[in-house]
């Protein structure tokens, strides 16, 4: 296969072209706009985490000066439709459907639930606004956690749905579980826990709504991973026609999930623009953030493991229960990916699988990077508590279960193919770059000094995209669309619907398509954030590489084709006979024809031609991902344990990697690393903690600790060979990987260091307090 | 509400800021210098650090009227018309950075820090920079945008 041939710019660590600006302080996040007229919206916010609304009164807050609005939430839903929550609709959820308005009415679900909104000439006196309203609150018992949730005593959030579940029980099986069980040498049961923690980009969520009431137009800046969805979301809810609502978004300070569709509050916001007929401004703070924005993972399992002595996994049998929060998010949709990833890259006969979704009083469940990660952390921690319950080598097992790559290859029991899968290959590198013996004869010398070190390891495959399926095709995560257009300047220009938020897509898919089309990088432009311009898209689920970069490459392809056919009629030769290379056009083998791009579109520009020459170079390209592929790899950690603090130093971290073909290796392991730096806080420093009458007790950097540059080691990154599934496309996605695989790498290593204690780890959140406790419970006996 | 005077990115700036504004929102909404960016007001993330009277400061923290008389520099003040410095320079060749929401904290507290350590190690960078977070890149390449920044100082060094 040709694909991965050395090429100018793709493979190359090409400088962003975003830096220039993001360097000088010239970056245009949603909180620099500024429009003429514009106000200033700030939110009243429950602080009851489940109550009755017993009434809201907003008069004294219109009476201070500065104040030019305050709405409650029945003003609120005067002037909007009621409707489903917008992702949850255009992902085409088919379980409960809670009713809810944009502002709390009857009653409010967390701490944090917006009950008004204040309009001001500034932010601080919308806060001074907000500071005088009055709201008459009638307590209610708080369900905060899933045990009192799935009670049917426990007061439903949502009259509509009568309980607390989010998504009814439902079980699978597949391949035959009873008779795996059946005939296993050993059966163990384990809990797990995964807690909760959440996004936190460095840019909390916010938007511009701005109502031209004359054209009835709403325009609305987001900060967003999807203008697309953005408008559909905010169009939906204020009861407009599509095509009357822009959204237009620059720079986006980080999301990992979070900004996705619109929020209660951005659509609140967008409403009282509407009706007051000036722009508005809503920016959350980080106590907003924090607390209103949404959470994620915390979910329960209770896994039952089928085992041979010599230490195959057979079978698992899997309960989960996520807490999704009190408003609709993502939560109700993760346990259905949980599943069907729950194999992983292992020969698994076996997979019972059953969950509920319910509903809490806490921040909603929102996608957070790498949504079903929890599927990775529990079967990672799984088979490092299988070896130790059989004395086996935990790097050993994965070996040994781990499915080889086959041809026809063998799939996951739940159903897609293994196709391409490097697992093997990555578990033999990392044991290549880590020597393992040398590291237990220093273990056991630092053992006898009193301290603990402990090494993990653990292997993930995602689907980024994933194998070529045939019914994959439409919706929000289906084809990628892109036009591509040689303008009158000779730039071709890439009009895609993905929104980049720290991704670098106006450098990645440059170099894809300057290579594709000949031209030099420079002469490449990537055009994103307006749904005026560009098509449906939506930066997710780490699809951009392969559904992106492909549809820059045959879009590329497709427009080179359309450029020649134009230039073979000027040159008046065949189309056969011209190449592009460093922008200029030239019949191979004589270069004094050469002729620059930029003049060829100046040249198409400038007609009119005859009718069969068709002068408009411009293609509308969709792409369906070609075969597809998995991402992939094994990472290990190695930590040091202070079992007189807690501490735990994460002395050294090796991923072995498999993404597919690199577009920039740079921006890949910068993907990398800020993915297992969020795996590192999630297990050392991250909760979203709430107390057990649902205050929220993690509303500032004081309490939500993050990992800083000192808690984050160097990262070593090994890019493996990958298996080349597709004649052109083999980039696969690799924004997630790092935060799925590093939490059960950190883990086991924790596990690790603390066996000399007798300690199993069945969670994820090891902040020193909780290491001493599990060292001491051990000591007990416990 | 008094006026207040500033000298800004060299240029004297005039505002009447009422006295709870912070110096990182009249920067912003006063001077339209968007560059300093606010993730936390409560000092604790950094993405709102300048430099007032030669030492980098959270301006979340800090009140406009308590910058009156100062010199501050901001993000937008470090190169000329728009250009590169030679730690934004390095750190553009080192892929430091990828949203840029954290980045001009990270910029100005390097600055600052260089100035004052021109022969930082990587532990005494790391430990300098842990009061700015970042979400996105685990750090390690704006470690190495400094490292580099300060390497080719000492390369220039005649």
């Amino acid at each position: 296969m040709a694909a991965i041939a050395a090429e100018r710019y793709t493979g190359a660590s090409i400088k962003r072209s975003e830096d220039p600006r993001i360097l000088t302080g010239a970056g245009r996040y949603v909180d620099d706009i500024k429009l003429p007229g514009m106000l200033h919206a700030a939110f009243v916010r429950s602080p009851m985490a489940h109550a009755r609304v017993l009434s809201v009164d907003v008069s004294a807050a219109r009476e201070l000066p500065g104040v030019v609005a305050a709405f409650t939430g029945a003003d609120m839903e005067a002037m909007t439709v009621p409707g489903p929550d917008a992702l949850m609709a255009l992902m085409g959820w088919a379980g409960p459907m809670p009713e809810f308005t944009l502002l709390a009415t009857d009653k409010v679900r967390f701490v944090g639930d917006p009950v008004a909104i204040v309009v001001a000439e500034s932010r601080y006196l919308a806060e001074d606004g907000c500071e005088l309203v009055e709201v008459d609150y009638e307590d209610l018992p708080p369900v905060v956690d899933a045990a009192f949730a799935l009670d049917p005593a426990s007061p439903p959030l949502f009259a509509n749905l009568g309980d607390n579940i989010a998504r009814p029980h439902a079980r699978s099986e597949f391949g035959d579980v009873s008779a795996t069980f059946a005939g296993a040498d050993l059966v163990t049961d384990f809990h797990i826990d995964v807690h909760r923690h959440q996004n936190v980009p460095m840019e909390g969520r916010g938007c511009v709504a701005s109502f031209d009431a004359g054209q009835g137009v709403m325009t609305i800046y987001a900060a967003t991973q999807s203008v697309h969805v953005t408008k559909i979301a905010v169009a939906m809810r204020l009861g407009m026609e599509q095509d009357k609502v822009r959204a237009v978004a620059g720079d986006i300070g980080g999301s990992f999930g979070l900004k996705i569709g619109a929020s209660r509050e951005e659509l609140a916001a967008a409403a009282a623009s509407r009706h007051v007929g000036r722009p508005v401004k809503w920016v959350e703070d980080r106590g907003e953030n924090l607390s209103a924005s949404g959470q994620a993972r915390e979910e329960s399992f209770d896994v039952r493991a089928a085992v041979s002595n010599d230490g195959d996994l057979l079978g698992l049998d899997v309960k989960m229960v996520i807490d999704t929060g009190s408003y609709p998010g993502m939560g109700a949709m993760v346990p259905g990916i949980v599943e069907a990833m729950f194999p992983g890259p292992y020969k698994l006969a076996a997979l019972g699988f059953e969950s509920t979704a319910v509903t809490t009083n806490k921040a909603c469940y929102v996608a957070y990077r790498g949504p079903w990660a929890s599927e990775t952390f529990v079967r990672e921690r799984v088979l490092d508590l299988i070896a130790k319950d059989l004395g086996l080598d935990p790097f050993e097992i994965r070996l040994r279960n781990a499915a080889p790559r086959t041809d026809p290859p063998a799939s996951m029991i739940t159903g897609r193919p293994l196709v391409g899968v490097t697992t093997l290959e990555a578990l033999e590198r990392v044991a290549q770059l880590v020597d393992f013996p040398a590291f237990r004869r220093r273990q056991a010398e630092a053992r006898a000094e009193g301290r603990y070190l402990g090494i993990g390891v653990a292997t993930f495959i995602e689907a980024a995209p994933g194998p070529r399926t045939p019914e994959a095709g439409s919706g929000p995560m289906g084809n990628e669309f892109m036009r591509l257009q040689l303008t009158e300047d000779g730039i071709v220009v890439l009009f895609t619907g993905q929104m980049p938020h720290g991704q670098s897509h106006q450098t990645t898919l440059a170099q894809i398509a300057a290579d594709e089309f000949g031209v030099p990088f420079e002469q490449v432009r990537v055009v994103v954030g307006d749904t005026d311009v560009v098509p449906f898209g939506l930066t997710g689920g780490s699809r951009s590489a392969t559904m992106t970069g492909g549809v820059a490459l045959h879009g590329a392809r497709q427009l080179k084709a359309k450029v020649l056919d134009f230039a073979a009629h000027l040159m008046e030769v065949s189309p056969q006979d011209l190449l592009i290379t460093d922008g200029n056009v030239w019949v191979r083998g004589d270069p004094a024809t050469a002729i620059a791009v930029s003049e060829v579109a100046r040249r198409a520009a400038s007609g009119p031609f005859d009718g069969d020459v068709d002068a408009k170079l411009e293609v509308e390209a969709a792409f369906d991902g070609g075969e597809g592929g998995w991402s992939g790899g094994t990472h290990c950690a190695i930590v040091d344990v202070d079992v007189e603090t807690g501490i735990v130093t994460v002395e050294r971290y090796v991923a072995a990697e498999d993404c597919g073909a690199l577009i920039n290796p740079a921006v890949v392991e910068g993907q990398i690393r800020g993915g297992v730096a969020q795996g590192i806080g999630a297990v050392l420093l991250e909760r979203s903690a709430y107390a057990e009458d649902g205050s929220f007790q993690s509303a500032t950097f004081m309490d939500y600790l993050m990992p800083t540059a000192c808690d984050v080691p160097r990262i070593e990154i090994e890019h493996l060979e990958t298996v080349p599934l597709d004649a052109d496309v083999n980039f696969r996605g690799v924004g997630e990987g790092g935060m799925i695989v590093a939490p059960p790498t950190v883990v086991n290593a924790i596990e690790d260091a603390l066996s000399p204690f007798g300690v199993r780890i069945y969670e994820q959140h090891l902040p020193p307090a909780r290491i001493l406790e599990l060292i001491a419970a051990a000591d007990l006996g416990g | 509400m008094d006026a207040i005077t500033m000298r800004v990115n060299g240029a004297t700036c005039t505002g009447s800021p009422e006295a709870r504004k912070t110096l990182a929102d009249f920067l912003r909404d006063d001077l339209n210098l968007t560059g300093t960016h606010i993730g936390c007001e409560h000092g604790v993330c950094g993405a709102c650090t300048v430099i007032v009277d030669g030492r980098a400061v959270r301006s979340c923290l800090m009140l406009a009227v308590q910058a009156a008389g100062t010199e501050v520099t901001t993000v937008e003040g470090l190169a000329p018309d728009g250009g590169l410095g030679p730690l934004q320079q390095a750190m553009w060749d080192s892929h430091s950075f990828q949203c840029g929401f954290c980045t001009p904290g990270f910029v100005m507290q390097a600055t600052a820090f260089l100035s004052d350590h021109p022969d930082a190690d990587e532990q005494q960078i790391r430990e300098a920079l842990s009061g700015n977070i970042c979400r996105c890149t685990g750090y390690q390449s704006i470690v190495d945008g400094v490292l580099l920044a300060a390497q080719r100082n000492r390369q220039a060094q005649p």
